[in-house]
């Protein structure tokens, strides 16, 4: 049996669990979420409350899983991408327990994660994979080594578009409630506005139009729910477009979708009746497991550590912009199970 | 006699259907005498019944304006007969023959013969300003003797972006590569050959980007600049 720790800090989470190599694989997971009062995610501001909250967040992580720091294999930890200053809380307080207690040191990248724990959910082995979030949103899909990108963003990711719109509209922050979007709460009642700007351009989708043109629909006085509603409607349909040529080229028979806009009722339909579309099978992934957390760092760490990927915690440096493509996945057919 | 739009799309899935893709369905049927392709684009499902409709309109006015720009400048494309943007419809001049993919599987000879051509056409396409955006070999059609033809502009887009057209260079290079492995690097020269012949001095930089994006294994990403890169 293996044991992995695995520690996640790239932008609102501090996230630790606990993972085993044996059922039930995942024997804890405890978080911390940092939200604003106001504005946007500032680092300097996460990155203390990170600092402030770590150490419990780890006691928290052990004690669920009813294990001592001395009982663990190897401490994963996300490296990147991400933000710097969060960043470097995670990988302080990883490099600190690897050194203190001799434990091996297992570099995560965090876009690979967030796929990997979704293959982990659902028992899909191949799929081509739609990662949504705040800061990424990208169709990937594994080949020859690694996940390959097939299309993505050209400017701002999904997520950015639907905080930054929320906030510039004033509702938000918070930006989820209960769960939900405060878009997706807005978008109630909403009725589609004509002439929005639609941009899929071949593998790639495009927001800053969108964004600039709902904003000013709002100031003309176009009703809020209906703004909210239309730019919901047309950014969920442009990156169920990308995932469809994609899955339509690289002829995956399975979908995914993963990342903090994962947890979108709608856009889990759209998926759905896509996939449906085009004969493959989709399997959506638990609310509680789309957005960051330690679980899926812990769980990458787990077949990383396996394959023999460590790292000396002097070269345990961060990557902002470490990017999914520069991973190599050696364990894709044989894990998980 | 005047018909409404409705009239028309419900006559027009009363034809045989040759091929269902992601984007449209095609059938076959005459239109004023003329044998005669019908693409019908398929309203997403997934989308609001308003923004499937508004985004077919949209991509079927621009098919039809790509189409007419590249029969102007000459390139063998199939003739427009008639466009119903707010269905989704075109109706063009049905191209007979077979693909060079199945004339690849058939007479190697004749399809690196004809690969040079289809070359030739891309490079013209290229200089019209229009990305073809799928120039596989199951959408050049050997008409005859004669040569080919250039099919299908679902994709395309007028743009002059280097990496965009290197983008059709790769695909065609694919498309050869994964369909006829044993005559691939016959057919992608010959076809690198007439694209050059038509480009001139400008097909260099496409070649070069096209073998760029070959290597990087997928399309996107940042232009790679090299020391040797700048100093060229």
């Amino acid at each position: 049996m293996t044991l992995i720790l695995g520690i996640e800090s790239t932008a609102h989470t501090f996230g630790v669990s606990v993972v085993s190599s044996e059922p039930p694989h995942i024997l804890s997971d405890s978080r911390r979420i940092y939200s604003p009062r106001q504005g946007g995610i500032l680092p300097r501001e996460v990155a203390p409350f990170f600092s402030n909250v770590a150490g419990e967040v780890v006691r928290e992580a052990l004690d669920e899983a009813g294990v001592g720091i001395r009982d663990v294999d190897a401490i994963a930890v996300a490296l990147g991408p991400g933000m710097g200053p969060q960043l470097r809380v995670g990988a302080s307080v990883a490099r600190a327990l690897a050194s203190y207690y001799g434990k091996p040191l297992v570099p995560v990248n965090h876009a690979v994660a967030h796929v990997e724990i979704a293959r982990f959910l659902t028992g899909l082995r191949d799929p081509i994979v739609l990662y949504v979030a705040g800061g990424n949103t990208t169709v990937v899909s594994y080949s020859e080594g690694r996940y390959r990108v097939f299309g993505e963003t050209l400017d701002i990711p999904l997520g950015n578009l639907q905080d930054t719109f929320a906030r510039e509209a004033g509702i938000g922050p918070p930006y989820v409630v209960e769960g939900k979007h405060v878009i997706d709460i807005c978008s109630e009642g909403g009725e589609f506005i004509e002439g929005m700007p639609y941009i899929v351009k071949g593998q790639d989708s495009s927001f800053s139009g969108l964004l600039t043109a709902a904003l000013r629909l709002l100031k003309k006085g176009s009703r809020l729910q209906d703004v909210c509603f239309t730019l919901r409607e047309i950014a969920y349909s442009s990156v169920v477009e990308v995932l469809e040529r994609g899955l339509a080229h690289t002829g995956k028979r399975e979908v995914l979708l993963t990342g903090g806009v994962a947890a979108s009722k709608l856009l889990n339909e759209k998926i759905e009746v896509m996939a449906k579309l085009h004969g493959a099978l989709f399997k959506p992934i638990p609310g509680k497991y789309s957005g960051d957390n330690g679980v899926m760092i812990a769980l990458t760490g787990l077949p990383a550590y396996l394959w023999g990927y460590t790292v000396e915690p002097s070269k345990a440096l961060i990557r902002q912009r470490w990017r999914i493509d520069q991973v190599d996945i050696p364990w894709y057919y044989e894990f998980p199970r | 006699m005047l018909m409404s739009e409705e009239v028309v799309v419900s006559w027009v899935r009363s034809l045989t259907l040759i091929k269902r893709g992601a984007e449209s369905e095609i059938r076959l049927g005459t239109f004023m005498g003329i044998p005669a392709v019908f693409k019908l684009r398929v309203l997403k499902p997934y989308m609001h019944p308003k923004l499937a409709q508004i985004l077919a309109a949209q991509r079927t006015r621009k098919e039809a304006k790509v189409i007419g720009h590249a029969i102007k400048n000459g390139i063998p494309a199939p003739r427009l007969l008639a466009v119903f943007p707010s269905v989704g419809l075109i109706i063009m001049e049905y191209v007979e023959g077979p693909t060079l993919k199945d004339l690849a599987f058939k007479d190697s000879k004749r399809a690196v013969k004809f690969s040079r051509e289809a070359g030739l056409i891309l490079a013209m396409l290229h200089k019209a300003g229009i990305v073809h955006g799928d120039p596989t070999t199951s959408n050049y059609i050997v008409v005859g003797e004669g040569g080919l033809k250039l099919i299908d502009y679902g994709l395309s887009e007028f743009s002059e972006d280097v990496e965009e057209r290197a983008v059709d260079i790769h695909l065609y290079r694919r498309a050869v590569e994964s369909t006829h492995a044993g005559i691939a690097d016959a057919m992608f020269k010959e076809f690198l050959e007439g694209y050059s012949e038509v480009m001139g001095p400008e097909a260099g930089s496409v070649i070069e980007r096209a073998e760029d994006i070959r290597l990087r294994g997928r399309y996107v990403e940042e232009r790679r600049r090299t020391v040797w890169g700048q100093l060229k």
